[in-house]
């Protein structure tokens, strides 16, 4: 009874969140936030990849602004140098960095831990010097302006309330595939890997594949991330693939809390909104508050903001039913 | 005549200087329990990383039914039928004890990210059967009302039986279990051996390596002694209580004994 209960408030919760997810770009609502909740949901699916690699397989990755900016600048490119199709360009992109990751996938997870974050590190950072000086195909530390939008039939993404659906449109879908992935076989051999190798290995699971595969879907969500992130501006510039970026994504699936699929969502916000929304009022104090907070939230809520947040509701839940049993 | 079930012939492996194993020639038979002892440092651990293929050989050969073993990659060892435990128990702290023993069907099922991802019928079809045997393995070692809790939530003795019905979700025709009494009680110590023997009946031979003799010479129909890389003695468990370098292993000589 009380199992259900839980699960039915749970139900009620996730059901009010994507109804206000679909009204925020409507102008009688939070229309003056679609930009922000565009680039939440670009950057949710870029952690949602590492979410499975990092959460719930165990495997670090410093570089996945790598995979973010292959997308970004193969959709750039080919929409606009070589007036692909920016659907086919978009699919193009994810393929080849696919196939990028599944190349340099076997040789980089012979490595573990610590000498694992160097190699990926190391990844995003040639990956970024590249972006700069290819310059006769990337327009170099410039960018490139006048990225076509993407259309389907006659009907044009170019205005923010039209993006702003396709972009959620995609991240809820890779969120309810990544959540079947996680409850399947498939789930349960990365978190056995996550677990121990040795028993993983002992099982039968074939470990060095498994690892490669989901940095592979990494790599394609984050690349498909980046199309959408140049559709959406129209230009494109080395700068927000460089390290910080790499960076910026563990924080927020570390924030929205590695192993769950959903807090992605809040890890992205929390940080979106903290850089672009309420810090801009400090002035130059903004990053001691930024790191203040990140500190707060790691001591507070170990497991990240969605696990922190639904075990603070039961708490809460739990205080409240039993005051009322009291008297 | 029985077929053997594993075989070695002059199996050698050596870390830098050590030997760890040394030109060891080994039959074990299918259809029965079979211990491994010897003293600290004898090779037993050695032996069972080489078969499930942990680490390569140096020298000789391992066959498993028949087919050579010697570069197999441990995963297809387990798809053959090869499972073990660890000594050190090694359960998935981040599933609960159903989903641990739901992992070991792995090999037992096909489908993958795709399927998964799409949550397509061969998935559901698939989960569904994993989900039955896995249960059903939980059950035979007595751990069914303890399917949702956290496996590391358990205590020592069930974790270790809960490595066993992980190792048997691999639906293996040879167990290798690794100090499987180390840490239980008297009273686990005698479920473990009625475990051991019915895993044995449903077919499964069985290897153990394990310190506690009481359990070994009351449960293993043949014993192996192993000391320093080489078998010293091979035999029944009352051939072996009277074995004379068998007993200066584990005793010393006699005469330093007096």
């Amino acid at each position: 009874m009380f199992v259900r209960m839980q699960s039915k408030a749970g139900y009620l919760i996730a059901a009010a969140l994507i109804v206000l997810l679909l009204l925020i770009p409507f102008d009688w609502f939070l229309v003056r936030y679609t930009t922000l909740m565009i680039f939440i949901g670009i950057n949710t699916m870029v952690t949602v990849g590492l979410c499975l690699l990092m959460g719930y397989t165990g495997q670090v990755s410093l570089g996945q602004a790598a995979f973010f900016g292959m997308g970004a600048y193969f959709s750039a490119i080919l929409s606009k140098s070589y007036d692909v199709n920016p659907w086919l360009a978009m699919l193009i992109g994810a393929i080849a960095t696919g196939a990028f990751a599944y190349v340099i996938g076997y040789p980089i997870f012979r490595l573990r831990g610590n000498y694992l974050a160097m190699a990926t590190l190391g990844l995003g950072i040639i990956m970024y010097i590249l972006f700069r000086q290819l310059s006769q195909y990337t327009g170099g530390p410039d960018g490139m302006a006048g990225i076509p939008y993407l259309c389907i039939g006659g009907f044009d993404f170019d205005t923010k309330f039209r993006r702003y659906f396709l972009v959620w449109f995609f991240c809820l879908a890779i969120l309810l595939v990544s959540q079947n992935i996680v409850r399947s076989r498939a789930g349960r051999a990365l978190r056995a890997i996550h677990g121990s190798e040795a028993a993983a290995d002992s099982l039968g699971i074939n470990v060095a594949q498994f690892k490669v595969k989901i940095f592979v879907l990494s790599a394609v969500y984050a690349s498909l991330a980046g199309s959408l992130f140049v559709h959406h501006l129209r230009f494109v510039s080395p700068q927000p693939f460089d390290f910080i970026a790499s960076v910026m994504i563990v924080v927020m699936a570390v924030i929205g809390g590695l192993a769950s699929i959903w807090g992605a969502i809040f890890g992205a916000a929390t940080v979106r909104i903290l850089s672009d929304e309420l810090l801009l009022q400090f002035g130059s104090w903004d990053v001691i508050i930024y790191g203040l907070i990140l500190m707060l939230v790691m001591i507070f809520m170990p497991q990240g903001l969605f696990v922190g947040l639904k075990e603070a509701y039961e708490r809460l839940r739990l205080k409240y039913t039993q005051r009322g049993a009291e008297p | 005549m029985s077929q053997s079930m594993l075989e070695t012939k002059k199996l050698c492996k050596t870390f830098g200087g050590l030997v760890a194993l040394d030109n060891l020639d080994l039959a074990i038979e299918a259809g029965r329990i079979t211990a491994i002892i010897g003293p600290n440092g004898a090779g037993k651990t050695t032996l069972f990383n080489l078969v499930a293929g942990v680490y390569p050989v140096s020298k000789g050969e391992i066959l498993f039914r028949g087919t050579p073993l010697n570069n197999m990659a441990t995963h297809k060892r387990t798809a053959m039928g090869i499972a073990r435990t660890f000594q050190n128990v090694l359960l998935f702290g981040n599933m609960t004890a159903l989903e641990n023993v739901m992992t070991g069907q792995h090999v037992r099922s096909q489908y993958g990210f795709f399927e998964a991802a799409l949550r397509l019928p061969k998935a559901h079809r698939e989960e569904e059967t994993v989900s039955l045997k896995a249960t059903k393995y939980l059950n035979l070692v007595g751990l069914g009302m303890y399917a949702q809790q956290n496996a590391l939530d358990l205590p020592l003795g069930q974790q270790k039986l809960l490595t066993i019905a992980r190792a048997l979700a691999t639906e293996p025709h040879f167990l290798m279990l690794d100090e499987p009494g180390a840490g239980l009680n008297t009273l686990e110590k005698r479920a473990l051996g009625d475990l051991v023997r019915r895993i044995r009946d449903m077919g499964i031979s069985v290897l153990l390596v394990e310190h506690d003799m009481d359990l070994v010479m009351g449960l293993a129909e043949r014993v192996v002694v192993l000391d320093s890389g080489q078998k010293i003695a091979e035999g029944t468990a009352a051939e072996i209580q009277r074995n004379q370098r068998v007993i200066a292993a584990y005793l010393g000589e006699e005469e330093e004994v007096e």
